[in-house]
């Protein structure tokens, strides 16, 4: 894992990453409430990775679960917010890729394209009351390829001086002098420019 | 709001500003929405964590039932979960008392005895299995639980997933 250059190119000091460096570092000494608050503020972000990825929520709990079991055997490498956050995304990218591709293997043919569809995402809109606004945006993100839909709802959870390490992670190009906006963030601004929003 | 230089289309290229983080939370408030992850699953996650240094066998949570209640009196319905591991099958039905706390009623299988722990928000409680591989906690504060199966003469603990009760 590469964590080191992720260290350097940290976007900012905000607080959220510099008080989760210091329950790294007070969990590596053994403290369980540290790693405690690492779980809860993190968690979320790991279980839009594992849903993201098209698993049902009992397997992306699953993953979770696992993905936190392997970090405290890790911890000691892992000395930043940036390189947790990238560390944890990578892991339960490629842990949900894991169960996915088991499921896959396990299920007769006929359920194979049952499989294939993610719950949960742009799609399921009836769900919710939405105002207008929020109406177009979710339009709009249900318009962006699946790959860009999984990248900007996974980042969108990332602690925001993590964004680099995250995107960077997840296979996204990032500038040389900091966080940009992205091809698929781009993307999303062109489709919502066009439909006149008030973006 | 933010036009780019060109009075273009926002380039790929530009650092990000304040329409794409705003953007971003939006983003992520709709998926809160549509998608909340499960708000007990931290809690769950800590609990298991807290039992990483033991020698332990995870167990699967495999199938969970809900039924309507048969009897009359006090129990509202009853719920039976089951976890699978490597080396044995746990099945627990959970009743609820009168008096707010739950009865929980197990067995193993392959049927045999152990020691058996029920791990709870209040202080742990210990039962043993008879024979038939049968166990019981009478009176179960509710809450997040989890069961460890203790090891027979060698072999490790069996630990389910925590559940709430």
């Amino acid at each position: 894992m590469n964590d080191q250059d992720h260290d350097t190119v940290r976007a900012s000091q905000s607080g959220r990453g510099v008080r989760i460096a210091e329950l790294v570092g007070a969990a590596r000494q053994g403290s369980e409430d540290a790693l405690g608050q690492i779980v809860t503020d993190l968690s979320p972000l790991l279980w839009h990775v594992a849903r993201a990825a098209g698993l049902s929520p009992r397997d992306a709990e699953d993953v979770l679960q696992t993905v936190w079991m392997r970090l405290v055997a890790h911890l000691d490498n892992i000395h930043t917010s940036a390189a947790l956050t990238g560390w944890l995304v990578t892991t339960a990218s490629r842990e949900a890729w894991r169960v996915r591709a088991e499921e896959r293997r396990q299920l007769p043919a006929d359920q194979e394209l049952l499989a294939e569809l993610p719950d949960g995402g742009p799609g399921s809109e009836e769900q919710v009351i939405m105002d207008d606004q929020r109406h177009v945006l979710w339009t709009a993100v249900g318009r962006l390829s699946a790959r860009c839909q999984e990248l900007l709802r996974i980042i969108a959870f990332a602690p925001r001086p993590d964004y680099v390490a995250v995107a960077a992670e997840l296979g996204m190009a990032v500038g040389s002098i900091g966080p940009t906006r992205g091809r698929c963030l781009a993307k999303l601004r062109a489709l919502l420019d066009a439909e006149g929003g008030p973006r | 709001m933010t036009v780019s230089d060109s009075g273009g289309r926002p380039s790929a290229d530009e650092p990000l500003d304040d329409v794409d983080l705003g953007l971003l939370d939006d983003i992520r408030d709709m998926f809160d929405a549509t998608d909340p992850m499960p708000a007990d699953l931290p809690e769950r996650i800590r609990f298991l964590l807290a039992l990483r240094d033991l020698e332990i066998e995870v167990a699967r949570l495999t199938a969970q039932e809900d039924q309507p209640a048969l009897a009359v009196r006090g129990a509202e319905q009853s719920r039976t979960i089951t976890f699978d591991s490597d080396s044995l099958t746990i099945m627990i039905r959970i009743d609820a008392n009168r008096d707010g706390t739950v009865r929980v009623d197990g067995w193993l299988a392959p049927p045999q005895r152990r020691e058996v722990e029920l791990k709870t928000t209040a202080d742990p409680l210990t039962v043993s299995s008879d024979e038939q591989g049968r166990f019981a906690f009478v009176r179960v504060p509710r809450g997040t639980a989890q069961v460890i199966v203790r090891p027979a003469a060698a072999g490790r603990s069996v630990v389910t997933p925590a559940v709430i009760l």
